[in-house]
């Protein structure tokens, strides 16, 4: 039961124990290959001409020639739509996380720095905001503005600033009261791209789920979140329908989550 | 100079529960006024509000009725004011679909949510928080690396994913057609799948903090057996600051439950919800984000509740030294 | 417990030592020998990483993991070196407790002091049957509690330690320490969670008091501290004992240029660099006496006139 760190604290020597559990990179290192991969792949997606419906070439099987991954219900190739949809969340997810990113910093950093009943309201209603799910109320807001890149853009960067700014303000309070500046000069920018992986991972999941609800990207737009749906409305007919943006997605969520993982491990070694 | 800086009375603890529930309350409200605020948005901003306030497929004379219900002629702060406060007294008007009141509908629905988050919960409380506690317990060793990024991996796996791959192993063709005990073990299932590796995660920072802490070196030292040290300190220390970080998780479930409830066909909130909105019928959708904001809040409460009835630290705060 | 020996302890050639990732070892301690008698108490006096804490910890079988225990370790006629963990349930806190330092961080917080005190007694209890135990562990808890100075202790016993005071707090690790009466005491740096330097000189007063029948090891960085307790010093210094004697002489009159320095009758320069193999004396790097040999060749500890010292170059010869 006794680690080393416990020893440390009893007064003996630091040279005495085991040095401190480095992290191995693997996570960070898997993660940014991973996240690589995905903007490679984003890249061939957006050269990927958008198929249109073809009637004559409904639900092929996989292997069939010209199509590798099949086809949808609507004769689509599955494969070229998958690879289209990594351009499509990015695109809708980028900009989303780069606005929550620098609204929630803003909000975060106003909390921090103001002072008295303004701090505490800020405070408490970053709080609030970060604790509500606030899927329930983006869905229904999208249902009656009605689907398109745009709503979905704006949703999730709002959506994704609460977190962002409860981050910061996290960071720059370090849990005992106001840091001096020139720590939280440090701080903010070590722990924004934590964050940012980390909401990355979500927003994707997050798209897809509305896309995939029906109140997302608009129905001919080469969303995971569509395909996925697709795929459950053919589910004994055409399964293979699933796998392919399954795959993409888990890709990207994963990449994202261990990058901001290896990233934050390594940030705390750092801070011993 | 000696003996307790306050003596411990029973209305430091009765003034802590009152805070917490006051701002969770507070909490609540401002949830609820906020959503309330940017649906009024949502509905003047859209070309007609009074047949999106009706709900889809309402009668012409339903139309009218909410036309005259929300003061729709009036200037535009009243209309707001009236909203708003229809709203906050839960007068969410008829639903057309289903013919009876919106708060009635969500109402009935509840049960079925409650029932699906609670076996979620039970099963994460067996499977995720044993997995933490052994995964906390041996944050100095190797296996605690791969056992740590199987987690990782496990909780980058979506709900919607691992639904998906259970609908089609299952061979489920059509939501509505599953059995009720079917759609409620996949729908408990992938919501456990959703937890458990947050759970693991949140459980297993306490306890490897706990087992560094210097008391647990004195109950050693004492010549408690490593099962006294476990279960009698390591685990009630680290449990109490694990539930106030799953709390958060739970509320979390409950957005994860819509799309699980659709994909299985469980009607539940949830569930509702998603038809709702897509069918566009406003007061049920209204209806059931209050619900739902609700739960969150009172999932918060409660585990506030729990915290103060267990941790003595927490009364300290409610007395000044 | 068998009173008839008076030797309650005896350390022989104690060694601990860490293996590091390279497969050499740190040697933490090497070669410390005491012995320890009942109604005596010795100081085991060091700088922070000297090792001190971790002769305690030896004789609690505590050692963190990686650590090796060496040598002999003798509490009341039984060696103690070599048992397994079950073994060790039965002595700790039976026949040695440990007062830890600064009982703000050393006492559960979310349990009541009685209720932690009344898990240790009620480990060690044997023979009743459990109905008559209950209320047997609860008096002899008000017992340990009266006993270690702790005032009006049947209302202390449902309070959690973060409503005491510091030296209250202080108090309620004695008296958890002292439950089972044990024969040999140990207490790290007991005023360290004390502010007040007449509360501070309480706990000293009420740690005297254990010695009527037990034993006392009193591990310091303050020579202040243990001159008001011990009769007996042990310096210790990167793992070894660089002087020993009795409390008096050794303040008064050091002899080894380490004690000087704790005494602070000399400045201090730099740490040593605990656990690094070297040829000579750990100590030569910052001593003012230090010799050429002192680098080449390490000083065994020999007697002094009046005292065993390890030094080529002491003062006052």
């Amino acid at each position: 039961m006794t680690g080393p760190v416990l020893a440390h604290e009893m007064g003996l020597s630091r040279r005495l124990l085991p040095a401190p559990a480095i992290p191995r990179p693997g996570l960070l290192v898997g993660g940014m290959v991973g996240l690589m991969a995905v903007a490679v792949l984003g890249l061939v997606g957006a050269g990927i001409v958008q198929e249109h419906a073809a009637p004559a070439q409904r639900l092929l099987a996989p292997g069939t020639i010209g199509h590798p991954l099949g086809t949808d219900q609507l004769g689509r190739d599955v494969l070229a739509r998958t690879l289209a949809g990594f351009r499509w969340s990015l695109a809708v997810v980028l900009p989303a996380t780069l606005i929550a990113g620098l609204a929630g910093t803003g909000i975060g950093l106003a909390a921090a720095a103001s002072l008295g009943w303004t701090r505490v309201i800020l405070e408490r209603a970053t709080e609030t905001a970060a604790g509500f799910p606030f899927l329930v109320l983006a869905a229904p807001v999208i249902a009656i503005v009605g689907r398109g890149y745009w709503p979905l853009l704006i949703v999730l960067a709002i959506l994704a600033s609460a977190p962002f700014a409860l981050a910061v303000f996290d960071a720059t309070w370090g849990g005992r009261g106001r840091m001096p500046v020139f720590q939280a000069l440090y701080a903010v920018p070590a722990a924004l791209p934590v964050v940012g992986a980390f909401i990355v991972a979500d927003l994707v999941v997050t798209e897809a789920c509305l896309s995939f609800l029906g109140v997302g990207a608009p129905e001919v737009a080469p969303s995971w979140g569509n395909m996925l749906a697709d795929a459950r409305q053919n589910v004994t007919t055409a399964p293979w329908i699933l796998y392919a943006p399954a795959a993409a997605l888990v890709l990207t969520v994963l990449s994202a989550n261990w990058f901001g993982e290896g990233l934050g491990q390594l940030w705390r070694v750092k801070a011993r | 100079m000696e003996g307790p800086r306050w003596e411990e009375g029973g209305h430091g603890i009765a003034l802590h529960v009152a805070r917490r529930l006051i701002y969770r309350a507070g909490q609540l409200g401002a949830v609820l006024m906020s959503v309330a605020t940017l649906l009024f948005i949502l509905v003047r901003l859209s070309a007609s509000p009074a047949a999106l306030l009706a709900g889809a497929g309402a009668s012409h004379a339903e139309v009218r009725s909410a036309h005259v219900a929300y003061g729709l002629d009036g200037p535009i702060l009243q209309q707001y004011v009236t909203f708003v406060t229809r709203a906050l007294r839960l007068d969410f008007g008829q639903s057309p679909a289903h013919q009876a009141a919106a708060l009635e509908v969500v109402r009935l629905r509840l049960p079925a949510t409650l029932m699906l988050t609670a076996a979620a919960l039970a099963a994460t409380a067996l499977v995720g928080v044993s997995l933490g506690v052994w995964l906390g317990l041996r944050a100095d060793r190797p296996e605690h690396g791969w056992a740590f990024r199987l987690l990782l991996t496990g909780q980058s796996l979506p709900a919607l994913i691992v639904g998906l791959v259970l609908v089609q192993v299952v061979g489920m063709t059509s939501a509505m057609g599953a059995s009720a005990p079917l759609s409620f073990t996949l729908s408990a299932l992938t919501l456990t799948w959703w937890l458990t590796p947050r759970a693991a995660r949140l459980t297993a920072g306490p306890v490897a903090g706990a087992v560094r802490q210097t008391w647990v070196l004195t109950a050693k030292a004492m010549g408690a057996t490593s099962r006294d040290v476990l279960w009698g300190h390591v685990l009630p220390n680290s449990l109490l600051a694990a539930l106030a970080l799953v709390g958060v998780q739970v509320a979390f479930l409950l957005s994860a439950a819509v799309v699980v409830e659709w994909l299985f066909g469980w009607p539940g909130v949830g569930n509702l919800l998603a038809v709702s909105m897509q069918a566009r019928d406003f007061p049920v959708v209204e209806a059931a984000i209050f619900a739902i904001a609700f739960l969150v809040f009172a999932t918060y409460a409660m585990v506030d509740l729990v915290l103060a009835a267990v941790d003595p630290r927490l009364r300290r705060r409610a007395t000044p030294p | 417990m068998s009173t008839a020996v008076a030797e309650v302890l005896r350390l022989q050639e104690l060694r601990v030592q860490f293996p590091d990732a390279s497969g050499r070892s740190v040697v933490a301690l090497d070669g410390i020998s005491l012995a320890v008698e009942r109604g005596e108490a010795v100081g085991i006096v060091g700088e922070p990483g000297s090792g001190k804490t971790l002769v305690a910890l030896s004789v609690l079988g505590m050692v963190p993991p990686p650590g090796q225990v060496s040598g002999s370790i003798r509490l009341l006629g039984h060696e103690l070196v070599g048992m397994v963990e079950p073994e060790w349930w039965r002595v700790r806190g039976r026949d040695v407790a440990m007062v830890f330092p600064d009982a703000r961080r050393s006492l559960n917080p979310i349990r009541t002091v009685g209720s932690q005190i009344a898990e240790a007694v009620d480990r060690h209890y044997e023979g009743y049957p459990y109905a008559m135990t209950r209320r047997w562990v609860r008096e002899r808890t008000l017992e340990a509690l009266a006993w270690a100075g702790v005032s009006r202790p049947r209302q202390r016993f449902g309070h959690y330690p973060h409503q005491l005071t510091g030296d209250l707090r202080q108090r309620v690790m004695l008296a958890l320490a002292g439950a089972n009466r044990p024969p040999l005491f140990i207490a790290d740096e007991p005023t360290v969670g004390i502010s007040d330097p007449v509360q501070a000189q309480v706990m000293l007063h009420l740690l005297r008091r254990v010695l009527g029948a037990a034993a006392l090891i009193l591990t310091t960085r303050d020579p202040g501290v243990a001159a008001a307790v011990c009769q007996r010093v042990i310096v210790i210094h990167a793992g070894r004992i660089v002087e020993t004697g009795p409390t008096d002489r050794v303040m008064t009159s050091p002899r080894h240029p380490y004690t000087a320095e704790l005494l602070e009758l000399t400045p201090r320069t730099g740490a040593t660099d605990v656990g690094r193999a070297r040829p000579g004396c750990a100590f030569a790097s910052r001593c003012p006496n230090a010799m050429e040999q002192c680098r080449r060749l390490r000083p065994p500890l020999e007697l002094l006139e009046d005292r065993p010292v390890a030094c080529w170059n002491p003062w006052g010869s």
